[in-house]
């Protein structure tokens, strides 16, 4: 047998890794080979020695040291599995009562400041842009009432005494040219018209007594019967004078005439 | 049987189980021991080295992959905890060689035979220390109880042959240095 063989196979019989039947064979080789079996001897004699030996006992010192080693690590992975749920939880805990109360009310201003700033603005041109064609739709108006009242056809200027009837606040342009068209134009339904765009401004005192002047100044029974009307429901006394003067004309309407008196005895 | 049941625990503390690191503890601490303190004769060393071995089982744990076996892969950490601390401990090491057996000796109380006896265990002893490391360490692990050559080639990183004779070429030198030892 090859003299490596021997070797290991001395080694498995010493580590003890052969059974009783390997052990035999292995035995049974020695008392065959007496070289081997003094040099399995040799050997044998200080592989047994070794086992003597002696090891001490560790100390209870080295079973603390890694307990407490063990311990420190399961903390660490602990605190660190534990690292996010503790971020939200001390996140959460920072929003007690009065943090919270505080925080809710910043907000609040905040967003009141942030609305404020943000609607001036824009209302600002709402109002600028729903006011500008406002006035420029009354500015057109009245130029189309001046243009209206000035034309030949009697439609188109009864078209202009109601267009004046639709102004907001008539200028004296506009009163003047309603007065025109009352004390001179041809076509009764125009004038008719042209009292009832006035009657619309009779808080102007100069209205007033321009209506009451031309209660005198009609010549056709329906405007003198309306601007009577007119004067009764305004109670205007000033304009009795007017109505009088109108009595004392020789050609007035018996229709008219009733209607005169009648308007002077409700006045009074 | 318990070797699959090391495999399983080391597999749990793999996976973050952590505690389980203490029953292995428990099963191998005086293997672990008896290998540092037969490869430096130092009690108070082997206890550090034993810690180093289980702090490096924690740091390396995912290096663990439960094929081999434990014993295998456990004392291939604590041959690299051994050389680590030799080559970083050098000349340390080769001083206190002497106090160190010193310290052995006085731990071992059970040498109490006769002095013949003792002083063939001391001479072995010293003779063990005297065998260089890589010698010193296949004598070791092969003199573990229930430690297989398979395992030790593992360990080694060598075949189960190569194990076999490395070991005995380790027991052989040993003997020489007995005797040398003991003749003077």
């Amino acid at each position: 047998m090859e003299q490596e063989k021997f070797e290991m196979w001395m080694m498995e019989y010493l580590s003890g890794a052969l059974d009783e039947s390997q052990r035999n064979d292995f035995e049974n080789y020695l008392q065959e080979h007496p070289q081997h079996k003094e040099e399995f001897e040799e050997m044998s004699g200080t592989w047994i020695e070794i086992d003597k030996i002696q090891v001490p006992e560790p100390s209870e010192r080295m079973d603390a040291a890694f307990f407490n080693m063990l311990h420190t690590e399961i903390e660490k992975k602990e605190d660190k599995k534990l690292g996010w749920y503790q971020g939200l939880q001390s996140f959460f805990s920072a929003m007690q009562m009065p943090q919270l109360a505080f925080g809710v009310l910043l907000l609040a201003i905040g967003l009141g400041i942030g609305y404020v700033l943000k609607t001036n603005p824009v209302q600002a041109p709402i109002e600028s842009v729903v006011s500008t064609p406002n006035s420029e739709t009354e500015e057109v108006r009245e130029q189309l009432v001046l243009t209206l009242l000035e034309q030949t056809s009697a439609n188109k200027r009864l078209q202009g005494a109601n267009e004046a009837a639709k102004l907001k606040d008539a200028n004296e342009l506009i009163i003047k040219a309603l007065f025109t068209t009352l004390n001179n134009d041809p076509n009764i339904n125009v004038r008719l018209v042209a009292i009832e765009s006035l009657a619309k401004y009779v808080e102007t005192p100069e209205v007033r007594m321009g209506l009451v002047k031309s209660i005198a100044l009609q010549d056709s029974p329906l405007v003198q019967i309306a601007l009577a009307d007119l004067m009764v429901t305004l109670q205007e006394k000033t304009s009795i004078e007017s109505m009088k003067q109108l009595l004392e004309q020789p050609d007035i309407d018996n229709t008219v005439k009733q209607k005169l008196e009648e308007s002077i005895n409700h006045i009074i | 049987m318990q070797e699959l049941t090391n495999n399983a625990l080391m597999l749990k503390v793999k996976s973050g189980d952590l505690d389980k690191l203490g029953l292995l503890y428990e099963r191998h601490k005086k293997r672990l021991f008896g290998f540092f303190y037969n490869m430096n004769g130092n009690a108070s060393l082997s206890e550090d080295l034993v810690q180093n071995v289980f702090e490096r089982m924690l740091k390396y744990k995912h290096t663990f992959t439960g094929e081999g076996s434990f014993s295998a892969w456990m004392f291939r950490t604590a041959r690299n905890v051994n050389y680590d601390y030799y080559r970083k401990n050098k000349m340390a090491f080769k001083q206190n060689e002497v106090s160190t057996i010193a310290y052995k000796l006085e731990d071992t109380d059970s040498i109490e035979n006769t002095m013949q006896q003792r002083d063939d265990i001391s001479i072995l002893n010293r003779a063990l220390q005297k065998l260089p490391p890589e010698k010193k360490e296949v004598l070791v692990l092969s003199k573990l109880k229930g430690m297989k050559f398979i395992e030790i080639a593992a360990i080694l990183g060598c075949s189960e042959g190569a194990a076999k004779v490395k070991a005995h070429r380790a027991l052989k030198d040993l003997r020489m240095i007995f005797l040398q030892l003991e003749t003077r």
